[in-house]
């Protein structure tokens, strides 16, 4: 006799109780929290490959100016406008740490959430 | 009707409808393990929350098997985060359990017999009875799922067992 047959009637017990607890508003909110963790996952996404694209976009006059020959006051006044905003942050830490948590918190959700 | 497998193999494709499927299947083991772990219900649908979603991350990682088990390993586990945590608070709460008016008195004795015997239990016979009795998983599985000696499983299972029998003539008795 296996070991499990000597408490069948004790397994029946707690399986008919489990059956009580069976709940649709349970599968409910277990999908709802894995759909709004999908949503949450897809817009950092969004989010990192915008910042990402206005990064590779702030370098692409400097890139232009150089391959393509673009006009040099337009060149002149976005390198003016980057430098500007480097300042702000430089001159507030406070920005910079912002956005270096931001960037880390991107990066885990990223990294650790399935696909 | 698909198998445990099926669904597990299209949740890990992306499948959300594969993967309610199997919390539907399987919500009533894990709320009742976790609320048989814990021995207070507030925190018992919680850890059965975040057992799914852990499930859910996980589901890849799932070779074939037993689907029971895998996730009764998961909540078990999330039931030692939940103690980690809040040890020093986890105690006994007569008030926890939250009965429904439409149950008869019979069915509302029996599972209040049924969870007062088993709290009475000491903790490692609690944990093995919960795993082997009540989710019906194997001896070698709920070794593997707490990383205790297969010996010390079948050692508490038994001790268990009877006092959980005890304890449950005892009610019926008094």
């Amino acid at each position: 006799m296996r070991d499990e047959d000597t408490y069948a009637d004790l397994t029946a017990l707690f399986t008919a109780e489990d059956r009580e607890q069976e709940a649709k508003p349970f599968v409910d909110q277990v999908m709802g929290r894995i759909r709004a963790q999908a949503l949450m996952r897809k817009l950092l996404l969004a989010v990192s490959g915008l910042g990402g694209a206005l990064l590779a976009a702030s370098q692409l006059p400097k890139l232009l100016a150089d391959s393509v020959g673009l006009d040099a006051s337009l060149t002149t006044s976005i390198l003016q406008a980057q430098e500007d905003v480097s300042a702000l942050a430089s001159a507030n830490p406070l920005w910079l740490g912002i956005a270096a948590i931001v960037g880390l918190s991107l990066a885990a959700v990223a990294t650790m959430e399935r696909t | 009707m698909r198998t445990d497998p099926d669904l597990a193999a299209d949740a890990a494709r992306g499948s959300e409808a594969a993967f309610a499927e199997l919390v539907r299947r399987h919500q009533g083991r894990v709320r009742g393990m976790s609320r048989r772990l814990t021995a207070a219900s507030g925190d018992a649908d919680d850890i059965a929350q975040a057992t799914f979603l852990t499930a859910w991350q996980k589901i890849g990682t799932y070779a074939g098997g037993t689907f029971a088990a895998w996730i009764s390993t998961i909540c078990y586990r999330e039931f030692l985060q939940v103690r980690r945590r809040q040890r020093p608070e986890i105690e006994f709460d007569e008030t926890a359990e939250i009965i429904p008016f439409d149950r008869t008195m019979a069915d509302t004795g029996d599972k209040m017999d049924l969870s007062r015997a088993l709290d009475k239990l000491p903790e490692a016979q609690r944990i093995c009875v919960t795993l082997c009795v009540a989710a019906s998983l194997s001896h070698r599985e709920a070794a593997e799922a707490t990383g205790w000696p297969l010996g010390t499983i079948k050692s508490h299972v038994t001790r268990g067992v009877a006092a959980l029998r005890k304890h449950l003539a005892a009610d019926q008795v008094a």
